[in-house]
Formats: C-alpha cells, structure tokens, sequence
C-alpha cells in the first residue's frame, strides 16, 4: 500500500515534536513558584528563630544566592561570609546592622571595591521583601560572624510599601462595617486576634496593621487555608480553624476581608 | 477531462471522474470543525458572564477546563506562529519579485506570486487568532488588560490604522498582480515594499506592549504613566526585540516556504513540478539561512539589553531556573545548523562539477559537531549530593569549561562560518572564475575565513582571563569580525563569479527525496524553538504580569517547568502545522485551473522531461 505524502511528512513531523518534548522531559523539572509572603510582626520572635527564617528568604524569595555566595568569591557579588563582623569596620561610624540595612535598602551607597554596581534594592519589585523579611535577612546576614541585634524598629516603617503598592490591587466589594460584625461575631476572630481598638486575646498574631503588612491575596488565602498559608512565627501552628470556608457565607467572607484590608 | 491516467486505481479514477463526492465529504469535515469551532467560541462568553456575576470586579476569571493561562498561552503561540509566517515572507517575496522585474526572468515573478499566495490565505486566520487572544485578555485577565490599556491607549489607534493600511495594501498587491504588470510593474513592487513598511510597523507597535511587560518604563512608583507612551515604548528590550523579530519572521518564513515546496516536491506527479519545487525549497532554505546566520547576533543584542535593565532578570534567565532552556535552544539551533548544511551538501550532488569540493566536506561537519556538543555542555549541573562529591562540585572538572559563555560564543562564531562556507561552496559549485584576480581573489577570501576564526578563537581563549564585565565585551569583536570576513568574502566572490565559465547546469529536481525531509526538519525545529524562546521571554517576568509593577496574583503564578511547557509547545506547534496544511489547501483550491489566469508555473532548467 502506497503511504500517501501527509501521512509520510506528518509522522515525520510528530517524531521530531515528541523527540523534542520527550528530551524536555528527561531534564531536571524545576517550577518558579510565586514567594510566600513572611509575617513576623506581632510575634514574638527569637533570634534563633529570626535567622532561619532569615536564611530561608536568603535562598528564595531573596534572591541573593544569585550573585552572592557565602564561604566562595563570587564574580558578581562579594563573598558574606564574616559579614556580621566586617559590616561594623566598613564604614567608619555605622554599625553592622546599620551597613547591612543600607546594603540591602540602598545597594549603590556603598560599592566594594571590584564589584559592579548591580545589586537592586531587597524592599523595592521585583524582589519586593516586606518590614519582617527584611528584619529577618539582616539578622541572617549579622549572624554570619556577628551578634544578631537588630530588632523591628530598626527596620525603616517605610520598608516594603513600594512592594505592597506594587501588588495587584484588588477591590474588594465587600463592606468593611459588616465585616467588622463577622469578625466580632460569627466569624469569632476576635476570641484570638486583636483588630485596631476590637479585641485584646494574645492566642493569634495582632491584626492592627494586617493590610500594611500584608497583601490581600495572603489574608484571603489565610482566612480559607490557614495551614496552607503557613503560622506566623512563635505562634503555635493548628490553632486557626479551617472550615471558614464552609462556615462563612461568600458575602460574610468578602466583608471580613474588606474589613482586614482597612486594618493599616 | 480527467488529468491523470487510470494507472493510479480505480479510486481514484473515481475521484477524478465524480469530484463533487470527494468536495461533499470535505465540505461536511469543514462543517463539522466550524461548528464545534463555534460551539467553543459561544461558551466563553457564557462562560464569562457567569463568573461576572459571582465577582462584580473580578481580576481574573477561569477558562474552563484549561484554565486561562493555557487558553492564552496557546492563542498567543498560534498567533505569533501565523504573525512571523505573514509578515516574514512579503519581505523576502518583494525582493524576488524586484529581481524577477529587473532581471525579466519569469520565474522569479511566480515564485513570489506563490509565496504571497500562501501569506494571502494565512491573513485572515492571523488576524481571526489576534481578534481571540484580545477577548481573551479582556475576559479572563480583566485588571491587567485594563492596565495595559490605561498606559498604551494611544497606540490601540495607531495599530487598528495600520492594519486597515497593511490589509488593503496587500489586497491590491495580490489582485493587482496582472492589472500592475509591464510598464506600471514598479508601482506593484511599490505595493509590496509599501505592505512590508504597514506590516513591520504593525510589529513595532505590538512589540511594544509586550517589551513593556518585560521591562516596563516610563511609569511612576504607582505604575502610572508619568509622560508620553512613548516613554513607555521606547524601553528597553523594545528595540532588540524589534530587531530580533524582524530577522526571525524571515527566517521562519524562509523555512516554511521551503517546507512547503518539499511537501509539493514529495507529492510531484512529473518532473517539471519537481524542479520547480526544488528550486522553490532552495530559495526558502537559502533566504532562512541567509538571515539565520545572523539572528544570534541579534539574540546576544537582547540578552545584553535584558542585563542593563535588570541584573536580576539577566541572571535568573541564564542562570536561574531556565538555566536548562538554554540547553534546548542549544540543540535546536545545532539541528539547524547541520540541517541547512546537510541540505546545502544534498544539494551540490544535483550539481555538476561540485566534486572538487566534496573533501571540504567532513571538516565542516567536526567542526558543525564539536561546536553543536560544546554549545549544549552545561556550566553546572542539577546533581545529587553523591553525584557532586564524584565530580568535586557542581561544575565538572573538564567539561564545565565548555559550559561558560566564552567557549559558547566561540563555537556558534565558528558554525557561523562555517554554514557561510558551504553556502560559498555550493554558489560556485558549477562556476569556475575566469577572471585574471581569481587567484588572489581566493587567497584573500580564504585569508579572510582565517583571520576571522583566528580571532574569534582568540577572544575565546582570552575570555577565561579577564573579569566577566570584559569578558562580555569580547563577543562584539568576535561578531564583528564574522560579519567582515562574511561581507569581504561576498564583495570579491560576487565580482569575481560574474561571467564565471559554467561546468554544467543545476539538475534541479534531481536532489535525493530525503533532503525534503531536512526542510521539514528545519521547518518544525525553527517553529518548535519559536514556541521555546516565546516562553522564555514570557517566564522571566516569573510571577508578574508587568515586572516588578503589576503582581500575577492568579491561580497559574507559577511559571512551569520546561517539560510541561514543551509539552505545550508540541501540541501547539502541532495545532499550527495542521492549520498551515488546511489553509494551503484551500489556497491550493484556487489554484486549480488558474494557470488560465496568467501565472503559469515556468519551467524550470532540469526539470524538463526532454532535458533529463
């Protein structure tokens, strides 16, 4: 039987398609995944535990392993390790936690000698750290060779606005004062987190700021997967129930939410 | 009168005898596909409407059962796809058509009478795909539409007028190529080159939206436009990729063109229409070539552009999670580098006296192989920790060399000049100089080839000494000197082959079946790698729609690994092909009996039953 042209050139061509997606296939699968926004503020937080999560937003969110290594010259980016003691003596007059905060918030102040002047700004897009993870890499980077001292305060108030503001804004339609009364009433919020001038229970993280330091999509994805969202450190993991999404009706949930996002 | 003898069987004797059965059985497949076609188009709006109403202002909305992300992936991917394919090939049919009209030689003017057809028929399924992908945006990415349009506005004008120009341009360059012949020819090139300028104008404009998702400019803290759009076009990857488009929309044309002349010449009835499309693949793989050869150029022009914008996105791109793309791309490019070379080899068998240059051949081929090898080495490697400690890290002691970009930009150089000399070869395959200078003539041109190599090799092996900040630097002088030698070569081989004594004719459909499979090869490949670089382009931005000012907060902020992603581009690509197949059949069906129409195909040398 004679196989005719199309079905000659189209096998052909299927081949060559499969051989290349079937190679696409053998390789290492690596996805980028969108970061996980980290919330420390509230909390109490140890130093120890400061530099884990400091060493996590190092390897991810941050970052910084592109460029910089740690214990290896790099030809993009200085060697950090010893960091937490060379960061005092760099600067005359700056302390460690002072370089290491103008590093991160302003790269080009300071250029070591050999380098270029590449490195963008951790707080501003698209790296976009918010005030907790920017506290978190500062006591990381302290913490290579140095004393972990900084605290929440240091951290400039202004540090991640730009990556909040940068964030889809969404709008939601829901009315805030109704969400008010779900988070007071049905919703039971209240029994564990305080809310501006509502509530005072310690049992969950304070809420008082929640849209400063959060993005909507996090508080939406909290409120119905709370275990997926993750625990905010030094809080004990489990405690958020996780059937508001079965409990709440659809217009309670968009209140309770338009309700947190005027929490600034 | 049925044309073809009863030799072929019985059914086909019936076909021939009662076309109406054969157009029925068509007619009900073409119904049957445009109603489910429409079934789909009618359920997105349904669809749409019905997420309207459980969100007032949604930022998104779910395409269902694939989710948005692939429907527009895939849109966007076919519209490109048949975008380069119309706006590649009037560029190159323009300059046939010119050389038919200042040569007078009829062939020419058939070839891009036939390459226009085939653009022709593709117009309205480009902008039918267009038109989707634009509902798309609206319906299911709503908020980033709306941003898109609150910054480019302006530029939606511009574009709808050009397209009203480009369209009825090339309208009256197709219909008018009868009524605008003889002495009125030059207005008719005058269309072709005036489609060419609407259509590359189209390019820009569109480019600039997508340049700005990748490198946004002109805008505030909050995203807002500060000035004119034009400081949010004019970006910086706006002009690379206006460069880099350009010069892959002929390629990609050049290797569809030729794919299509090898699927005719497969299924060519006598010798003439053999010859005939083996000359037409010729052309095709010769223009793709011809401009392939400098694509990379282009390609590192973005890359370096992608790098001053923003170091991280560079960095991520090459070093990051799509460090292994580039390793595909590797692949790709080296298949079609032997590919064009095989063809062009191929194709010095049909031509008499092109012996002399066969001993050239097994050189070029080490060096095509060892480049294609060096190119694809990894610089380092996703391993296991045990796989690590073997190797004493992650970069293998010996081969991790290969993997840097100094010896990556040393071997595409050396392909690059290599592929320039066989098409050399094969130009004067069947040509002898007869001029007095043809000695030195050649001593310089090959002169040229070895300074050029000797450079290239130079700032290779330089490149492992100096800091990467200079190291970057060295790839223009490599260029630059693959570009002299190309172009000293040319400006004494043209001259110098002018009334060269001829060793015999090009046989012209006497080349072996299977080369038409290598322009098929070449055709899939360069699409297939088309779907892979617009996925690299789009995936840097990672998790924003506009980087770094406008988040991807939807359900697919993910961006996939390379083998879901191939996956999707074969199945695309797939889609394309199988579109390209229906569209050239039905321009096909106007062809029949339109050599009465005044474009009969020329005889081409060789193919003529009595000359054989």
């Amino acid at each position: 039987m004679r196989i005719p042209v199309v079905v000659k050139v189209g096998a052909f061509a299927v081949l060559v398609m499969a051989a290349y997606s079937g190679f696409a296939n053998s390789i290492p699968q690596i996805e980028s995944k969108p970061p996980q926004e980290l919330s420390l503020e509230g909390g109490n937080v140890t130093p120890a535990q400061l530099v884990k999560a400091g060493g996590e937003i190092f390897k991810t969110k941050g970052t910084c392993e592109i460029c910089h290594r740690i214990g290896q010259k790099g030809t993009r980016a200085p060697d950090l390790a010893g960091i937490g003691a060379r960061a005092a003596k760099t600067k005359p007059g700056m302390s460690a936690k002072a370089y290491i905060l103008e590093s991160l918030l302003q790269p080009g102040a300071y250029i070591v000698e050999g380098y270029p002047n590449i490195m963008p700004a951790v707080d501003k897009p698209p790296i976009a750290l918010n005030r907790s993870e920017v506290w978190a890499i500062t006591a990381f980077l302290e913490s290579l060779g140095g004393t972990v001292d900084v605290t929440l305060n240091d951290i400039p108030a202004s540090v991640g606005a730009g990556g909040a503001a940068a964030a889809a804004e969404i709008k939601i339609p829901g009315d805030p004062k109704a969400g008010e009364a779900v988070f007071q009433g049905k919703g039971t919020c209240i029994a564990c987190h305080k809310a501006g001038k509502i509530g005072a229970s310690p049992v969950g993280p304070d809420l008082s700021q929640i849209a400063r330091i959060q993005t909507p999509d996090y508080i939406m994805k909290k409120i119905l997967d709370p275990k997926g969202a993750g625990t905010v450190a030094n809080y004990p993991p489990g405690v958020m129930p996780q059937d508001f999404g079965t409990r709440l009706t659809s217009k309670e949930y968009v209140d309770l939410v338009a309700f947190l996002l005027t929490l600034k | 009168m049925p044309r073809r003898s009863c030799d072929f069987g019985n059914k086909l004797v019936f076909r021939e005898g009662f076309p109406i059965v054969t157009y029925v059985q068509r007619a009900v497949w073409l119904l049957v596909a445009c109603g489910v076609a429409l079934i789909v188009l009618a359920a997105l709006p349904v669809d749409a409407q019905t997420a309207a109403q459980a969100t007032k202002d949604p930022a998104y909305r779910a395409f269902p059962v694939f989710g948005s992300r692939l429907a527009v992936w895939a849109v966007a991917q076919l519209h490109l796809n048949f975008a380069a394919f119309i706006l590649g090939v009037p560029i190159f049919a323009v300059i046939i058509e010119a050389m038919g009209w200042r040569t007078g030689e009829a062939r020419y003017d058939w070839l891009s009478h036939e390459l226009v057809k085939l653009t022709f028929a593709a117009f309205s399924t480009t902008a039918l795909l267009g038109a989707l992908l634009l509902f798309l945006f609206v319906g299911y990415y709503p908020k980033f539409w709306a941003y898109m349009t609150s910054i480019f506005f302006p530029t939606y004008w511009v574009y709808a007028l050009l397209f009203f120009a480009e369209t009825f341009t090339v309208y009256l360059w197709y219909y008018g190529w009868n009524w605008l012949s003889g002495p009125r020819k030059w207005i008719h090139v005058g269309l072709g080159v005036l489609s060419n300028l609407f259509g590359t104008a189209i390019l820009v404009v569109a480019n600039s939206w997508v340049t700005f998702m990748m490198s946004p400019a002109g805008i505030d803290d909050s995203g807002a436009l500060k000035g004119s759009v034009w400081d949010a076009m004019y970006n910086f990857t706006w002009m690379p990729i206006n460069i880099h488009r350009l010069i892959a929309n002929i390629v990609f044309g050049g290797t569809i063109c030729a794919a299509y002349a090898a699927f005719r010449f497969l299924g060519a009835r006598t010798a003439e229409e053999r010859a005939r499309y083996d000359w037409m693949g010729y052309i095709g793989n010769f223009i793709a070539l011809a401009a392939f050869i400098v694509l990379p150029f282009a390609g590192y022009y973005l890359g370096r552009e992608i790098y001053a914008f923003n170091q991280t996105m560079g960095i991520t791109m090459m070093g990051g999670f799509m460090s292994w793309l580039w390793i595909i791309q590797a692949i790709l490019i080296g298949v079609l580098f032997l590919g064009s070379n095989y063809y062009l080899w191929l194709g010095m068998e049909r031509i008499p006296g092109s012996e002399r240059y066969r001993k050239y051949v097994p050189p070029m081929l080490i060096i095509l192989t060892v480049g294609f090898m060096i190119w694809a080495t990894p610089r380092s490697m996703v391993v296991t920790l045990d796989e690590a400690r073997a190797m004493g890290g992650t970069h293998h002691p010996l081969l991790g060399f290969f993997g840097v970009m100094s010896a990556k930009n040393t071997v595409v150089n050396l392909m690059i000049l290599t592929t320039f000399l066989s098409f050399v070869l094969y130009r004067r395959a069947n040509k002898i100089a007869r001029k007095p200078w043809a000695k030195t003539g050649m001593v310089i041109q090959w002169a040229a080839f070895g300074a050029a190599a000797g450079v290239v090799v130079f700032y290779g092996v330089y490149g492992y000494f100096v800091e990467s900040i200079v190291r970057i630097g060295f790839s223009v002088y490599q260029v630059l000197a693959v570009l002299a030698a190309i172009v000293l070569v040319m400006a004494i081989d043209i001259p110098m082959f002018k009334g060269a004594r001829t060793t015999g004719q090009i046989r012209w459909g006497t080349i072996a079946p299977h080369s038409q499979y290598v322009l098929i090869l070449l055709a899939v490949t360069f699409t297939w790698l088309m779907g892979l670089m617009g996925f690299a382009r789009s995936g840097i931005r990672q998790h924003w729609h506009v980087y770094g000012v406008m988040r991807d907060t939807s359900v697919d902020a993910a961006t996939p690994a390379l083998g879901y992603a191939a996956n999707v581009i074969t199945l695309v690509t797939l889609a394309f092909f199988m579109l390209v197949l229906f569209i050239f059949w039905l321009g096909g069906l106007g062809e029949r009996g339109a050599e009465a129409h005044g474009h009969a195909a020329p005889v081409i040398a060789g193919g003529r039953d009595a000359e054989r």
